[in-house]
């Protein structure tokens, strides 16, 4: 027993020591021990001197997650007793304690050398190596690091030592659970419809009261968040509704930037529509686009839209920066000027004066965000959105019901183009620039993870997975060019805690008839 | 004729998977199709719905020539397949998997009409028509199956191995409940492994072999043939099939 438990918690310690030692040479750990240092007292933290207390503080909370994961490990068959969980905590803290201190000594003895590591590792600047020996010598440091890897294991132990003890966890638990029952907002909504009504409309005040309280750099980048959700929207009708794959959803949403650009910008052809008309003019080429990419690949099943998707975003990115349509794209250097809409008098007469042109953008993104929004949830509620759902399921007995999966496919992927279409054209406009280089093969990975993250086929998760893939990246940006390591690591987390997505599905609850109920009550009699 | 099909052949690439078989269909009869895996009894059902086309032969139903026709036309013509393997839609409830199977019909009063006659005849659906598909039982879900293909209005149904895996009391559930829709006047066209149940019920049967079709007769005369009985009915014991070396293949 013994033995399986040194060979499984020396792992473990591995695996801490493996975290402790990336994370500081990527310069990750000095980082988060400045924002906890930032945090705790009041954003003081000079960048070069880390108080030593906040470094131990991180390379403990590690550890203290390692050791805690061990504990869980064997907790569902067999609980450890104390003696054998002390005895584990030992053990992962002596070897990953072992580990840092190691590379800490490479490094230490770098500098007392007078070496510059940052030929190799390039994040590792002397002042930030002496961080990492908490500002005194070699020796000293080495204690420290066992130090705070024994504490944090120890933490970990007693804590989780606790919660078994007094089951506080499923108290606590069962209290959330209870409350839930408790409060029953689902119910409430059932039984007085006017409630949710009242609080939807409420929200969408709220929601357009926003933008005139917030400051330039959240209007940037809720316009950001929202032109995603739009895509979103678009991206989950396809995919999440019909079931079908599409990578290369950027190439729509350039088709209806450039045709806007073309459209409204002085150059190259000087034909300055008005918004609105080239909205629908790039919403509708978008769409043709979808149909013409759809129609090859309707009797097919199985993972070619994907491919062909994909291809079909790489000829459009690799078309307009080519020589070749240069003349009417402006190749590398994209289309400028583009044209922007008109602030209807109305504003100017409620506020007084004319809106800021930032404001008044937002709002308009708000608008077309909510006629998205609103023709979604038509659509998934319909007899078509039905259909998709069935396809999705299974394809075969969808087309023995009845429904035509080759017309319905290529229905989907032409709505979900127009709808990125119309992004793109908000987004050029926003921009009022338009290049090659906004349309990388990232567009397409970020919408697909909106989708995903936010849950398929569910609206509100796909509004929630663009505040998350869009909104938090700029939340994090106190991490600096951490932010998409410490992101992808929050990606993944929320897969595995929630593998269905974050706001899932949840089947609509049919109304039945009063009657229908009566017979079921009949049905049950024994 | 009410229903009829003309040396019909199929491939699948270089498979030759139905090699011209020919049967029919009376109104209101139950017609058993058996025979072991891979003896073409899905390609045939597959072609007359129009999820798989054929390379010859005619399909006929009320004197109308369907062969090709897209599938949603022969739907709509009432002719219903209920797919083999219990294939519902695993996360639609239960009453929209039903709905499902009304998709053709625009007619709201009538298909709620349809699904209380489906909620009679399967009650167990009822209670759990807000429950997703996916999470009933096995024989639920083929009843779930049989009750989406009932929303259609089938005129003759066909359905594909309605016993597949499933508990012997819940077999014979199931057949009772197929011999119920015959009584009220829908042709169906059986195809089943399990030959025994299948024949009992049947007006007729056909017995397919890799593609063709080798006896058809009564159901009972089939239940009485020894050749029948001893590939599919357990009839002799493996010995002395080797024998008497009549092993039929």
């Amino acid at each position: 027993m013994m033995k399986t438990i040194l060979s499984k918690s020396s792992k473990f310690g591995i695996v801490a020591g493996i975290i402790l030692i990336f994370c500081e040479m990527i310069n990750l750990t000095s980082t988060l021990a400045e924002i906890l240092e930032k945090l705790f007292t009041g954003g003081t933290a000079a960048k070069n001197a880390i108080t030593p207390f906040y470094m131990g503080l991180v390379v403990g909370l590690i550890v203290f997650f390692t050791t805690i994961n061990f504990l869980r490990t064997r907790n569902s068959q067999k609980k450890y007793s104390f003696g054998q969980g002390f005895f584990a905590a030992v053990t992962i803290s002596i070897v990953s304690g072992l580990l840092i201190s190691l590379l800490n000594i490479i490094l230490g003895s770098y500098l007392v050398n007078g070496k510059d590591v940052r030929v190799y590792l390039e994040a590792l600047a002397p002042d930030v190596i002496r961080a990492f020996l908490f500002q005194t010598d070699i020796q000293k440091a080495v204690t420290y690091y066992f130090m705070s890897t024994i504490l944090g294991s120890m933490a970990a132990l007693i804590l989780f030592w606790i919660s078994q003890k007094t089951n506080q966890p499923a108290k606590s638990v069962r209290a959330l659970t209870h409350l839930k029952e408790k409060i029953q907002i689902g119910r409430a909504f059932e039984r007085y419809p006017a409630v949710k009504t009242v609080l939807i409309l409420l929200l969408i005040i709220a929601f357009l009261l926003l933008p005139l309280v917030i400051n330039a750099y959240t209007i940037s980048v809720l316009g950001i968040v929202l032109i995603y959700a739009i895509m979103g929207l678009g991206l989950n009708l396809i995919v999440g509704l019909s079931g079908q794959l599409v990578f290369g959803y950027v190439a729509f949403f350039a088709l209806g930037a450039y045709t806007f650009g073309l459209l409204t910008a002085p150059k190259p052809f000087g034909i300055e529509m008005n918004f609105w008309l080239a909205l629908l003019v790039s919403l509708i080429v978008a769409g043709i686009g979808g149909f013409l990419v759809g129609l090859p690949i309707m009797n097919l099943r199985g993972d070619y839209l994907a491919i062909v998707t994909l291809g079909f975003a790489e000829i459009v990115r690799i078309l307009i920066n080519s020589n070749l349509m240069a003349d009417y794209t402006g190749g590398p250097q994209g289309i400028k000027n583009i044209g922007q809409p008109i602030q209807p008098s109305i504003f100017e007469k409620y506020f007084g004066e004319p809106l800021e042109d930032n404001v008044w953008f937002l709002y308009l993104i708000i608008f077309v965000f909510l006629i998205v929004l609103y023709a979604a949830f038509r659509l998934q509620y319909s007899r078509t959105g039905r259909s998709w759902e069935a396809m999705r399921e299974d394809e075969t007995v969808a087309q023995a019901c009845g429904v035509t999966t080759s017309s319905y496919k290529v229905l989907a992927i032409v709505i979900g183009a127009a709808i990125a279409g119309a992004a793109g054209a908000l987004y050029a406009s926003r921009n009022t620039y338009t290049g090659p280089s906004e349309y990388a093969f990232m567009v397409s990975v970020n919408a697909l993870a909106v989708v995903v993250v936010g849950g398929m086929g569910s609206i509100p998760g796909t509004l929630l997975g663009a505040f998350i893939i869009k909104g938090l990246p700029e939340l994090l940006r106190d991490l600096e060019n951490y932010r998409m390591v410490v992101f992808g690591a929050l990606l993944i987390v929320m897969m595995i805690i929630r593998p269905e997505g974050i706001w899932p599905v949840k089947r609509r609850k049919l109304s039945v008839a009063p009657e229908s109920i009566e017979i079921l009550k009949e049905d049950l009699k024994p | 004729m009410y229903f009829e099909i003309k040396d019909l052949q199929v491939y699948y690439r270089a498979i030759h998977a139905l090699k011209g078989i020919s049967l029919t269909v009376n109104k209101g009869e139950i017609v058993a199709l058996i025979g072991g895996n891979g003896a073409g009894k899905s390609s045939t059902l597959n072609s007359i719905s129009g999820l798989v086309q054929g390379q010859s032969g005619v399909i006929t139903y009320k004197d109308e020539v369907i062969t090709g026709l897209p599938t949603d036309m022969i739907v709509k013509k009432g002719i219903i397949q209920v797919p083999e393997g219990r294939h519902i839609f695993p996360k639609l409830t239960v009453q929209e998997n039903l709905e499902m199977g009304a998709f053709l019909n625009d007619n709201k009063a009538q298909v709620e009409e349809d699904m209380e006659h489906v909620y009679q005849l399967f009650p167990r659906m009822r209670e759990r028509r807000t429950q997703p598909g996916g999470t009933l039982s096995g024989g639920e879900q083929q009843m779930l199956a049989i009750g989406r293909g009932l929303m259609g209005h089938p005129d003759l149904m066909l359905l594909d191995e309605p016993s597949m895996g499933l508990a012997p009391i819940l077999v014979e559930q199931i057949f009772d409940i197929i011999f119920d829709i015959n009584q009220t006047g829908t042709s169906i066209l059986l195809v089943e492994q399990n030959a025994q149940m299948a024949l009992a019920i049947a007006d007729r049967g056909y017995v397919l072999e890799t593609g063709e079709i080798v006896v058809s007769g009564t159901g009972q005369e089939l239940l009485n043939d020894p050749k029948v009985q001893a590939a599919y009915l357990g009839g002799e014991s493996e010995q002395e099939k080797l024998q008497k070396g009549d092993y039929y293949f």
